[in-house]
């Protein structure tokens, strides 16, 4: 496309309008192109006066610093603590790279040595009193380990068994409550690695689910597994 | 053709120190981010999302990712107002496009949240300035700009849904964005 052909399409990337080639021959352009980041940032100007600027949601701060405690955490995880958990450790060295998590969650890229650390931080809480522990099976054999901490930050573990999807197919985590209701509780990609996830409150259960890449915001239920003996 | 500063440019000092004190590892100045934006930027993935507890994870991924990566702000670009917004509302429209693709893979028909075409549900909640100005556009184009921004439909989508060429649909949204543009010059975020 040309410098035309891209200009004329830069308010609708503002507006993310765009469907994927379009979007990313723009972002493409973009990087050589003043004139059109000129443009855009102005569109972007016009599009961010659609929010409204209420109260900013107090609660969610606390999400937010407790999941940045978390990350932080998990960076400064010793080399001592990872060999006493090494149980832990040897689930984790064939796994992925990539966690996209929401609902209560984060976007997180885990080095092999991150992997490492979060196996090691969820062999640790999954030694203290009060931490739910439970398997994800399959055919008699675990798939992903579940831990989650009385201070309501979890680990999924997944383990060599749990077999990887095509790229437009992620697994999913959902929580389910005591009153049945099931809230996502992270997208861990189609190859998953150990991820963090978080949740405040009484679970019931756990299931690991196939959805389409991105996620899904309810499920229809491709289950791969379901923990319900919490 | 000549650049004046706008307001919302002279906001960038104050944003600028902000966003230096968070890549310096200061967790106050991600709160004060946060308090001063995080209404804004839950404001817009409820608008896309219309569910309080999808647009709060949202918010809790866009401020986690300034917190991971803030040199992706640059203040040159416009205020940090608008650059946190804008990451809520393309986070949002993944969801919603998620669930999209999650019909049309199961062949299955959009249940009743699929997005209205009835564009007053979407800008009736707008701030005055900013509503007058969609007001001020041609239903068509006004109608096209809500489709794609607060319904989270790609341009593709918007002219299936109003049955109407694609060419079509994409001149109406880039002129209506130009009106905008100018009516909207100098509005301060």
């Amino acid at each position: 496309m040309s410098h035309s052909d891209i200009r004329d399409l830069i308010p609708l990337y503002a507006l993310d309008a765009l469907e994927e080639p379009e979007a990313a021959e723009v972002d493409r352009h973009l990087k050589d192109c003043e004139d059109c980041r000129q443009l855009l940032s102005e569109s972007y100007q016009v599009t961010s006066l659609m929010a409204d600027d209420g109260p900013a949601p107090s609660h969610v701060w606390q999400r937010i610093d407790y999941q940045i405690s978390d990350l932080e955490k998990s960076e400064i995880v010793d080399l001592a603590t990872r060999r006493k958990q090494r149980r832990w450790m040897s689930i984790a060295l064939a796994a992925a790279t990539a966690a996209v998590v929401f609902a209560g969650v984060t976007i997180m890229q885990q080095s092999i040595e991150g992997d490492e650390a979060l196996v090691a931080l969820a062999g640790g809480v999954a030694d203290n009193q009060g931490s739910v522990v439970a398997d994800f099976v399959v055919d008699d054999a675990s798939v992903a380990q579940v831990v989650l901490g009385v201070d309501g930050v979890g680990y999924v573990i997944p383990t060599d068994s749990l077999a990887p999807l095509d790229s437009d197919r992620t697994y999913q985590l959902w929580v389910i409550t005591p009153d049945e209701k099931v809230i996502s509780a992270g997208v861990l990609g189609a190859t998953p690695g150990p991820s963090t996830f978080t949740w405040k409150g009484d679970v019931a259960g756990f299931a690991l689910t196939r959805e389409v890449a991105g996620g899904v915001v309810s499920s229809d239920g491709d289950v791969v597994s379901l923990i319900t003996d919490i | 053709m000549g650049r004046t500063t706008r307001p919302w440019q002279m906001s960038t000092n104050t944003d600028s120190g902000v966003a230096a004190r968070v890549r310096s590892g200061e967790r106050a100045a991600l709160e004060q981010a946060f308090n001063s934006h995080g209404g804004a930027v839950k404001s817009m993935a409820m608008r896309v999302l219309r569910e309080e507890s999808l647009a709060e994870d949202v918010v809790q991924d866009v401020f986690v990712a300034f917190w991971r990566d803030p040199a992706k702000f640059d203040d040159s670009r416009g205020s940090l107002r608008t650059f946190l917004v804008t990451i809520a509302h393309r986070r949002a429209v993944d969801l919603v496009r998620a669930e999209e693709a999650r019909f049309r893979r199961e062949e299955r028909v959009p249940q009743e949240s699929e997005p209205s075409i009835d564009d007053e549900v979407w800008t009736r909640a707008l701030g005055d300035t900013v509503r007058k100005a969609l007001d001020e556009l041609p239903d068509r184009e006004r109608k096209a700009i809500a489709m794609a921004y607060f319904g989270g439909l790609s341009y593709v989508e918007v002219a299936r849904r109003l049955g109407e060429p694609e060419g079509t649909i994409k001149s109406r949204i880039r002129a209506g964005m130009t009106k905008l543009s100018v009516s909207l010059a100098g509005v301060s975020t």
